[in-house]
């Protein structure tokens, strides 16, 4: 790098520094702020004014075209800007699926008008969105989905329910997959609509999971009307607009360990080690035990792991070598069980407080670990479970027959 | 930090496996492990014609200059086909300490003659504890005129019996610190003095000794680096030897997993291919995504090494672990998916299986070097 460049890259550094600074919420990063509880409206408030502010400063937005709202920057500018953000660990986002599954896919499959109405405001945290795919009959076996849509006029009428819905509470918008064929062959008789929320017929209502709480929720729809102009990709080929969100949101990965991941969240190594050194068992450190030793040690290698096969995948993208797609299903499925190993260690380091929850004036952190610890069971059975993730790998990576199946 | 690879590294990957697969076929290794010096001088000319043998010396020494990762590229290679010979021994547990620690007579002396094929080197280090660690290092050596005697026996020395030379770390002052006080001499392995006994150790692609050295007689000026301070030398080259056993366990790996889809294909049971049943499939992804991490950490090690990084010692430490790990599981699982043809003497299966287990205790299996990782964290 010259003189010159790696100047003017301090100087872009500290004023990002700056800028976070200045406008991060008020006590950010001390002990006396407190967030708002999960779920919660004033979390979802957060959320929206967060981005809302970075996307105004040119921080947010990356990757998309100008004319759809994207925030053009040189490639340097973002990987500091992303640099400086996760040094100081900025609140998340709001709770919509928009960024990481209705951007994507609307900008593959989108009309003009719809790219243009509804990606603007997915970057700016303006609107928020859900999607409705999985139902109580289509889990695994997605393309058995049996919501149906009866053409009327302009429009759609669409009845059935949807299960499983992440960001169900706050959402304008959502993404929709409906049988619109009733006679053909699976895989060509769903199509892919945009919906929303507000139209009369529709409701949504909260599911409760181990957790205690209602990350998901259930959609019903009663006589819903959706514009026929809001059809995304050709009508009866939905379910390949489908798998362009599922890979997308499969990319997503989960929040584990490493050098250089997630410093302040939750599961990183540091935070373990620490956990480890300031908790006794038995009258001894368990830092001191061997056994727990070991498995940090394993904790600590699978991070970097995953660190360094990022890197490697990324330096073979730039070399312009093709990465095949079906990849996203390795990583989900690694940090997904990464996630739950770690958590699983985790819990034998608290012992009997591992039984603690949210609440306790005995829990550990708050009850932080043990709930992430039941929350991210889920995360082997979302997105695809770790079996199916299996099958796609064996079958569309190592190209294994598939199994005989009843259609 | 380069992860990626560039159009050199791709002609040598290529041209290495197309090397191999003429001058290095299954028969031949097989030939080899039925060789009481488990490697044909013919072959390893061969390889120093292709300007293997001196990959990484400077070209004054008659080496080809290459990089360290480019090194690791070939490992990769050798190991997938798991190809037999003293080529770590020489080149990096010999060459390299002489190399870099060694006098311009030294170097003069044996470089050439190693990048040209004609002189075949080992370290001999550990002893009848197994382990690779300064503590181990009882074997005397005393100073007597201008002459070192050397009196003792190490064990699992890799490829003593085609080796001319040895590099043997012997202690020379006894300290608290079992780090200070050891030596490293070269030695003439001609010696009159020195026995040489085989192991019968289940990896025989790569074969491993008892060398007892009985009053050796070996003058001053074969002495690699200082007096007393030869554990950092030998190392040094330990932890580069790692890092190219996980591209020889990475490359072992695809070949398993390769041979594993092909066979998965083909074999008929129940009247369909047994890949398509779930439990086979799931035992090839995870033995896929194991692989794929075992790459990410290896390619991590080799950067790392290559650039003399900080951060070095624990990448190997984190590659040899998990990359260890990773190549016992896809052996076991090799082993397993082939069903009753892999449990045959006849099938290659086994020769990956069990160069999985020589490989996780060289330097120090995956429980070790994961304590060494939990120390970075103390």
């Amino acid at each position: 790098m010259t003189t010159e460049q790696s100047s003017k890259e301090a100087v872009f550094r500290r004023q990002v520094r700056t800028w976070l600074k200045t406008n991060l919420p008020k006590g950010w990063g001390t002990p006396e702020y407190k967030a708002p509880e999960r779920q919660s409206e004033a979390a979802q408030a957060l959320g929206e004014q967060w981005t809302k502010t970075c996307y105004d400063a040119g921080y947010a937005g990356f990757g998309y075209p100008k004319e759809y709202g994207g925030i053009v920057r040189p490639d340097w500018e973002i990987r500091i800007i992303r640099e400086e953000f996760a040094l100081c660990g900025t609140p998340p986002g709001p709770m919509s699926q928009g960024l990481l599954m209705a951007a994507p896919t609307i900008l593959r499959w989108g009309q003009e008008w719809q790219k243009k109405r509804f990606i603007p405001k997915i970057l700016s945290g303006e609107e928020s969105w859900c999607q409705g795919f999985s139902e109580p009959d289509a889990g695994s076996d997605l393309a058995n989905v049996r919501t149906a849509a009866v053409r009327n006029g302009d429009d759609w009428v669409v009845n059935g329910q949807k299960v499983w819905t992440s960001n169900w509470t706050y959402a304008d918008f959502g993404l929709l997959v409906v049988k619109t064929d009733p006679v053909a062959k699976r895989h060509r008789n769903l199509s892919y609509f945009i919906f929303d929320c507000n139209s009369p017929g529709f409701s949504r209502r909260p599911l409760k999971q181990m957790s205690g709480e209602s990350e998901f929720g259930e959609m019903f729809f009663d006589n819903v009307r959706v514009p026929h102009k809001n059809l995304l990709g050709e009508l009866n080929m939905g379910w390949y607009v489908a798998l362009t969100g599922l890979a997308a949101e499969r990319s997503g990965g989960f929040a584990v360990g490493g050098r250089s991941t997630a410093r302040r969240g939750w599961g990183n190594m540091e935070s373990i080690v620490a956990l480890a050194k300031e908790t006794k068992r038995y009258g001894k450190t368990v830092w001191d035990d061997p056994v727990f030793r070991q498995k940090i040690a394993q904790f600590a290698i699978e991070g970097e792991a995953m660190r360094a096969n990022g890197a490697l995948q990324a330096a073979m993208s730039r070399q312009g070598k093709k990465i095949d797609p079906n990849e996203v299903s390795v990583s989900k499925n690694f940090s997904a069980e990464l996630r739950q190993r770690s958590d699983d260690m985790v819990m034998e380091i608290l012992g009997a407080y591992s039984q603690m929850v949210e609440g306790s004036p005995l829990a550990v952190n708050d009850g932080d670990w043990v709930y992430g610890m039941l929350r991210w069971r889920g995360a082997t059975i979302e997105r695809g479970t770790s079996e199916i993730n299996r099958n796609i790998i064996a079958e569309k990576i190592l190209g294994m027959p598939r199994e005989a199946r009843s259609e | 930090m380069e992860y990626g690879t560039n159009e050199e590294q791709e002609m040598l990957k290529t041209m290495a496996r197309d090397f191999l697969a003429k001058e290095c076929p299954k028969t031949f290794t097989r030939a080899m492990m039925a060789d009481k010096t488990g490697i044909s001088r013919e072959y390893w000319k061969k390889m120093a014609d292709v300007g293997w043998t001196g990959l990484i010396l400077p070209e004054q020494y008659g080496g080809s200059n290459m990089t360290f990762r480019d090194l690791s590229i070939l490992c990769e290679e050798m190991g997938r086909m798991v190809t037999p010979g003293p080529f770590i021994s020489t080149l990096v547990m010999s060459a390299l300490p002489i190399l870099n620690a060694g006098t311009e007579e030294q170097k003069q002396e044996f470089l050439p003659k190693i990048a040209g094929g004609q002189l075949i080197m080992t370290a001999a280090v550990t002893e009848m504890d197994g382990d690779f660690w300064p503590g181990a290092i009882k074997m005397q050596a005393y100073p007597r005129g201008d002459d070192f005697i050397l009196s003792g026996t190490k064990s699992f020395v890799p490829d003593a019996m085609a080796a001319d030379y040895f590099l043997v770390a012997c202690r020379t002052k006894n300290t608290p610190d079992p780090e200070d006080g050891i030596t490293l001499f070269i030695v003439n392995k001609d010696d009159w003095g020195i026995y040489v006994n085989p192991l019968q150790t289940m990896d025989e692609t790569r074969k491993q000794y008892q060398v007892t050295f009985n009053r050796i007689a070996v003058p001053s000026k074969y002495i690699v680096g200082e007096v007393n301070k030869g554990w950092q030398i030998i190392k040094a080259a330990a932890q580069k030897a790692m890092a190219l056993y996980c591209a020889e366990m990475v490359g072992g790996g695809e070949w398993v997993l390769e041979t594993c889809v092909e066979y998965a294909k083909t074999r008929i049971q129940f009247g369909v291919p047994i890949g398509s049943f779930q439990a086979i499939k799931h035992h090839l992804a995870n033995m896929y995504t194991q692989l794929e991490y075992s790459r990410g950490l290896m390619v991590w090690a080799a950067e790392a090494v290559k650039d003399n990084d900080p951060m070095a010692d624990l990448a190997v430490s984190m590659a040899k672990s998990y990359c260890g790990d990773t190549f016992k599981m896809v052996t076991g699982l090799g082993v397993q998916i082939h069903g009753g043809i892999g449990f045959t003497w006849d099938h290659d299966m086994h020769l990956y299986f069990k160069r999985a287990r020589a490989l996780d205790t060289v330097f120090g299996d995956a429980n070790y070097h994961r304590e060494l990782i939990a120390k970075y964290y103390d």
